[in-house]
């Protein structure tokens, strides 16, 4: 046998035939394991839960036009919105959900049109609350602010009518707005009605959830919306400059209520922008106006960690001529929260460390107390300090080894039930994390070990020996 | 005659407690030296001072001619693991470790790790049968043959043994002592601490302190002696001013202090 072999043989030894005094050390070392294993698996299962939950609430990512067609506004064509989406799509998870505006008239008055496919908006927007259904063929979903002003109920009728003039613009302004905010507020924010009913209304008003009120957060956001108001307000002008006369008046629309009936499918309520507009099928919208032309705006819930990452990548593909936007609202709610929460596991993380070094290194103290005759001993017979700290050490990182072993498979399963009874989901196995574990484990049981084993190296064999 | 230990003028003095009282004393190589006394006599402290694993606070211990007052704690350490074996009273054996682990300690700290010669050194001492043993699972006796095995194993020049058969029944304490009598045979130099007349009375050479002072000195053996006067050795002697201490260079007689009717037991046997 080897010195080594003996070391070892010695190390075994004081482990596994002192199992009493082991299983101490061992379970101070399991449990501080087992714990921060735990907390740990939840630090890193909370924020992906979160950014789930947290997508829940709308798009965090709108991609708009930068540049309109010679007719006013052209879209984004659905070969664009594939390519688009399959961009988001190579980054992570994605929902997706398409919006073509369109300013409309409902007895007179000035609202906007989304045309929209339905299972796209529902499966991104699951915080809309929807009385009654979702709009189809023939029928529409209306906000709740547009059903308050002309007292519909669901299952009552509404007539359309669109007006080719209300959705004409410059395409210079146009442009500049679709360039400098969310696609989604200049295609109504052009039209007469737009000013008629406000500009800061009809500007917000397209915009999703998430989608406007997070614009209201971007830099730059002042002048998107500024931009939006002068080219509305130049292209109101424009418009009316554009009217004809009759008997030398201007040509007032205003007691025109002809238009296409609809039956009211449901009324949507989401205190934002979506209580005033009102939302129909894509072929609905299509028939309504009579042209096919494609989407203002497409919002995604991306799953990718870095967004602003692929906010770059899109924005550099200047041949798709599309701009991407983050939702600033929700991304930033949502890194907020889970820096909250993260913080608050660092902290309670960082308790239960120093509570394992405390238990691990009363633990390890005791055991080199209870042997400090062998300690004497071991001096007596020539071994060096060094020889005893490193045979004591190794002794302990052998405890926090077991320690944390049986401590991160205990800590997993706790995890695991925690995520599957809180959160409904499973997590999987974090082979790094565990492999930390249980370094860790065996650190701080060295760690721990250190004073104690100190003042045993400094032990004078002549007094211990003569002890009784 | 060489000297393996040189004691010159040592004292141990803790506040205004003398445990050892300017001491002097030579050991050739070979010697079998019994050091007596009553409980509290020094006897242990002198042997601590001898092992290296205590300092004088006057005087100066030579062994093999190095003086230990000037070594470091690793240089007293390398002197312990190869010059001295060590047998304790209470055996202070490794409870976790089997008898031949035990031994085994001895050579890991040593040298080399050998378990066939720390098998060897526990068949010496009757026990290769118990090797595999913890000792817990050893009576007494066994505890201390295995702790006289560590001692040997490393084959040091000086065995100290501290009260070797304090805790031994009759039968296993000559069981000890005719191991120490096999290990001089072999010339080993044995210096034995006892308050045990007939451990005592087995050495060549007694000396008997009281209070930290020499009182007294005999030679259990005349050749031993005359062979020891004959390289120049002289009798251990005292500074200390007390009444009864040996302070010249003439030995003062003594009567072993204890256990005589339990010696003439066993020397009838």
């Amino acid at each position: 046998m080897t010195n080594t072999g003996m070391f070892f043989r010695m190390l075994f030894s004081a482990v596994f035939r002192r199992r009493s005094r082991a299983v101490m050390a061992v379970v101070a070392s399991l449990v501080g394991a087992a714990t921060l294993f735990c907390l740990a698996m939840i630090c890193i299962a909370v924020p992906q839960q979160m950014n789930e939950e947290m997508r829940a609430y709308g798009a965090n990512l709108i991609v708009t036009p930068t540049e309109s067609g010679a007719d006013g506004k052209t879209g984004i064509d659905s070969a664009m919105v594939k390519h688009t989406t399959e961009m988001v799509a190579a980054k992570g998870s994605e929902k997706h959900a398409t919006y073509r505006y369109e300013n409309v008239r409902v007895n007179a008055a000035p609202y906007v049109m989304a045309g929209i496919d339905t299972a796209e908006v529902r499966n991104l927007n699951h915080h809309w609350v929807v009385d009654g259904k979702w709009p189809s063929a023939g029928k529409v979903l209306i906000g709740r602010d547009v059903a308050d002003a002309m007292g519909l109920e669901v299952g009552g009728r509404i007539t359309i009518g669109y007006r080719a003039s209300d959705n004409t613009s410059t395409s210079a302004s146009d442009s500049s707005a679709n360039t400098d905010a969310s696609g989604s507020t200049s295609a109504p924010s052009d039209s007469a009605a737009g000013s008629d009913q406000g500009t800061s209304g009809s500007a917000s008003a397209p915009s999703d959830e998430g989608a406007g009120s997070a614009n209201a957060e971007t830099e730059g956001e002042t002048s998107n919306n500024t931009g939006s108001q002068s080219s509305a307000n130049s292209s109101t002008t424009g418009s009316q400059s554009g009217q004809q006369t009759q008997d030398g008046r201007v040509s007032s629309d205003i007691m025109d209520t002809s238009g296409t009936e609809f039956r009211v499918s449901g009324i949507v309520d989401t205190g934002g922008s979506e209580d005033s507009i009102i939302y129909a099928t894509n072929d609905d919208v299509t028939k309504l106006t009579g042209t096919t032309r494609g989407v203002d705006v497409i919002e995604y819930s991306a799953g990718t960690e870095d967004l602003n990452a692929l906010v770059k990548s899109i924005n550099s593909m200047t041949s798709m001529h599309v701009k991407a936007q983050p939702v600033t609202k929700i991304t930033s709610s949502d890194t907020r929260i889970i820096t909250m929460l993260q913080t608050l596991f660092w902290i309670v993380s960082l308790v239960v460390l120093v509570l394992t070094l405390v238990g691990v290194g009363t633990t390890i103290s005791s055991i080199v107390s209870q042997r400090r005759n062998e300690i004497g001993l071991r001096k007596a017979l020539g071994a060096s300090s060094a020889a005893i700290g490193i045979e004591f050490y190794v002794e302990s990182a052998m405890y926090g080894l077991i320690g944390g072993l049986l401590g991160t498979t205990i800590g997993f399963g706790l995890a695991q039930w925690l995520c599957v009874a809180v959160f409904d989901r499973s997590i999987g196995f974090n082979w790094w994390l565990a492999a930390g574990s249980v370094i860790l484990a065996a650190l701080v049981a060295v760690i721990a070990s250190i004073p104690p084993v100190h003042r045993a190296t400094r032990i004078d064999p002549a007094v211990v020996l003569r002890e009784e | 005659m060489d000297m393996l230990l040189e004691l010159d003028h040592i004292s141990k003095i803790y506040g205004d407690l003398h445990a050892v009282d300017d001491l002097s004393l030579t050991v050739p190589q070979g010697e079998w030296l019994a050091i007596v006394g009553s409980s509290g006599s020094g006897k242990t402290t002198l042997m601590n001072m001898i092992g290296c694993m205590d300092t004088p606070s006057k005087g100066s211990v030579k062994l093999e001619g190095r003086k230990l007052e000037d070594l470091n704690a690793g240089q007293l350490a390398d002197v312990r693991k190869n010059l001295i074996g060590l047998v304790f009273q209470k055996f202070y054996l490794v409870p976790h470790l089997t008898a031949v682990e035990n031994v085994m300690v001895a050579q890991y700290y040593h040298s080399v790790v050998d378990e066939k010669q720390a098998l060897e050194a526990l068949e010496k001492v009757g026990l290769k049968d118990r090797a595999h043993h913890l000792p817990g699972q050893l009576s007494g006796g066994e505890q201390q043959r295995v702790c006289v095995a560590r001692a040997l194993i490393n084959e040091p020049k000086l065995i100290l043994a501290d009260e070797p058969t304090g805790n031994l029944d009759e039968k296993n304490e000559k069981i000890v002592l005719d191991l120490f009598r096999q290990l001089h045979e072999q010339g080993t130099t044995i210096i034995v601490v006892t308050h045990d007349a007939l451990v005592a009375s087995c050495a060549e050479r007694e000396i008997m302190l009281n209070h930290g002072v020499l009182v007294g000195e005999k030679w259990n053996d005349e050749k031993a002696r005359e062979a020891y006067e004959a390289a120049g050795g002289k009798p251990a002697s005292t500074g200390a001013k007390v009444e009864s201490a040996q302070t010249g260079e003439t030995a003062i007689g003594f009567a072993d202090p204890t256990k005589a009717a339990k010696t003439a037991n066993l020397l009838s046997e």
